[in-house]
């Protein structure tokens, strides 16, 4: 689908991301954690891939460094061709405004923002567009299912609406890649596949790249690979 | 904009209710402004608002026109000043008078010259130019001293008649005729006939030329250890109970001025707190932390300013009316300046929460530590 909006120029021959080797230490007092241990990961230009592992395995971690929170201790991190590894704090925001997109486990909507706002305030606290992100947040509301909530604030849907609200705010930018951590674990397992359905036809109809974490098996179909990572490492 | 108006907008009694706060702050302080400014103006209006540039009490009156006496020898001494240009007596005393058919007290206030102790300017009528004319309080009319009005001196029935009004001419919050110096020693007498001529209160004076009001103050002041020569504002300023006055509500005011930034402060600070999530949700998209304390500065300022303006509108109406005998007046220059300082005063308080803002760090977004939206 083209979207009149975007100047989407990333070649989907060209790898969404890259980690090389990539490090995160923990200081925690004297002793060290290390929640990422030398991990390597290529994720191409329109793939996604479903990162699986048990609590505490590094997934969250891997996320935020792959999305610009987070910077590595060691290791090399491109993401859309841009590499990132020594940005500073101003830079990354930057970066996080123009090229990726998340989806958090816990805190994802703006209480006093409607579902329509959630989606604008990404633009707001930019490089403001004006009326074409007004024109992307409307359609990409609507391709959600989500026109007629658009006035709501997020206190008044459901948690699958909310859900999808979240998603349709990580798309607002036209990221170059868009992280899901565990986004159907606050749903139930109808709602969760559907979720999961409609992250993997919005990606692929973009041809948008995305790590998806779950601890859910069931949800790993959805994904065009799969990634386990157990105690900070992977294994593809 | 966008952020700080929609979450206004959202939770409207939350602002509504600091804007509410902070008005009613606004308003107290206006109100307590304009009470002071009335009593100081009802005290010591008659000495700010007469023409002479320099007074001269004796030291034993302690800057109290009632209380000083100048003795002729005191008066050669304040005149052979070389730096005295032109010099005056000035009387004052306080009287009994049928006032509208009812007993009322009235101060006199008699000088020789007009510049020498008059009032300094008329908003009606004219000086006194007969024996028996008055120049009355403006804001007294509607007690029976206005234009035209005739007042009886008791005992004696001395009749006193308005032919000028003067605008903030009382002293020590009794309505305040200022007539001749003839008047005022016949009024004495009208009232005591054994009584000797009264000596004069206060010596006015103008300076000589090239001499400043300050300089001749201390010329006199040197030339006799009885003379206490003030310029005219030290004059007002220092009449005994004046600074005790502003000191009490200049106490007041101070309080205000840490009550409001505290009101404000605490309400930004507890916000901030209560939507930490969404904020570190924000930066964890990509907002600069620069503009989420925009956002706020922008709350802060609109709190603000509503607050004032609301202050200011109940202000308004009551800033006119009258408590007992002091005309109370809507301070254009106080509400001016309280605005600059409440402002700056708000937008101080509400550092610590943009300090707050700016230390979040968008990784805890990732951690899901915070509560469910
Ligand atoms: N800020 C931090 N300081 C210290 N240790 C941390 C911090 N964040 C994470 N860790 C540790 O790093 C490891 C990986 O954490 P991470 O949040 O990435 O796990 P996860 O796979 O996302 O877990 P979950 O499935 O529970 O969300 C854990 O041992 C965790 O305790
Ligand atoms: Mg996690």
């Amino acid at each position: 689908m083209s979207d009149p909006t975007t100047d989407d120029t990333t070649d989907p021959a060209e790898p969404s991301l890259v980690l090389e080797d990539v490090r995160k230490v923990y200081r925690m007092g004297d002793s060290d954690v290390v929640a990422l241990d030398h991990a390597t990961l290529e994720v191409a230009g329109d793939e996604i891939v479903a990162l699986v592992g048990p609590s505490g395995s590094g997934k969250t971690t891997l996320c935020s460094i792959a999305g610009g929170i987070l910077s590595p201790t060691e290791g090399r991190v491109v993401v859309g061709g841009e590499e990132i590894s020594d940005y500073s704090p101003k830079q990354l925001t930057t970066f996080r405004q123009d090229k990726v997109g998340f989806v958090f486990q816990a805190v994802n909507l703006v209480p006093f923002l409607t579902a329509r706002e959630n989606l604008l305030v990404v633009d707001e606290l930019g490089r403001r567009r004006g009326a074409p992100a007004r024109q992307r947040a409307d359609q990409l509301l609507e391709e959600l299912g989500l026109s007629a909530r658009a006035k709501n604030l997020p206190g008044q849907l459901s948690g699958g609406e909310r859900q999808r609200v979240a998603i349709g705010r990580a798309l607002m930018n036209d990221p170059a890649l868009v992280l899901f951590d565990e986004p159907t674990s606050a749903l139930d397992t109808k709602l969760g596949e559907a979720v999961m359905e409609l992250i993997q036809t919005e990606m692929k109809s973009r041809g948008i790249a995305a790590i998806v974490v779950t601890h859910d098996e069931r949800m790993v179909h959805y994904a065009d690979r799969v990634a386990h990572i157990l105690d900070g490492r992977l294994r593809a | 904009m966008f952020l700080a108006l929609r979450e206004m907008r959202r939770t409207k009694a939350r602002f509504g209710l600091v804007v509410a706060a902070v008005a009613l702050l606004v308003f107290l302080i206006f109100i307590q402004l304009t009470l002071q400014n009335g009593l100081l103006t009802a005290f010591v209006g008659a000495i700010r608002n007469q023409s002479a540039p320099v007074l001269v009490y004796s030291v034993d009156g302690r800057r109290n026109l009632q209380g000083s006496v100048i003795t002729p020898p005191l008066e050669a001494a304040i005149t052979a000043v070389p730096e005295v240009g032109r010099a005056g007596r000035i009387g004052e005393g306080t009287f009994t008078a049928t006032v509208d058919g009812d007993l009322a007290d009235v101060a006199l206030v008699g000088y020789e010259a007009e510049g020498l102790g008059s009032p300094t300017a008329l908003t009606a009528g004219r000086f006194p130019e007969r024996d028996g004319e008055v120049v009355a309080n403006e804001a007294d009319a509607d007690l029976g001293l206005g234009l035209g009005d005739t007042v009886a001196l008791e005992p004696g029935g001395l009749e006193l008649t308005v032919v000028g009004q003067a605008e903030d001419i009382n002293l020590q919050v009794t309505p305040t005729l200022f007539t001749t110096y003839d008047t005022y020693v016949a009024a004495v007498r009208s009232v005591n006939p054994d009584a000797r001529d009264p000596l004069p209160n206060a010596i006015a004076l103008t300076p000589a030329e090239g001499v400043t009001p300050d300089q001749l103050s201390a010329a006199v002041n040197a030339a006799d250890p009885e003379a206490d020569a003030l310029p005219r504002a030290a004059a007002a300023d220092e009449t005994p109970g004046v600074a005790q006055v502003r000191q009490s509500f200049q106490v007041i005011f101070l309080l205000y001025a840490l009550v409001v930034p505290l009101v404000t402060g605490l309400f930004f600070l507890i916000i901030t707190f209560q939507k930490a999530n969404a904020l570190t949700l924000l930066r964890a998209v990509g907002a600069p932390a620069r503009r989420l304390v925009a956002a706020l500065l922008v709350q802060v300022v609109i709190v603000m300013a509503a607050g004032i303006a609301l202050g200011t509108a109940l202000y308004a109406p009551l800033s006119v009316q009258r408590v007992g005998s002091i005309p109370l007046r809507f301070e254009t220059r106080a509400v001016v300046v309280w605005t600059v300082v409440l402002m700056l005063l708000g937008v101080l308080s509400s550092l610590f929460s943009a300090r707050r803002v700016l230390r979040i760090d968008p990784v805890e977004a990732t951690t899901g530590a915070g509560v469910q939206v």
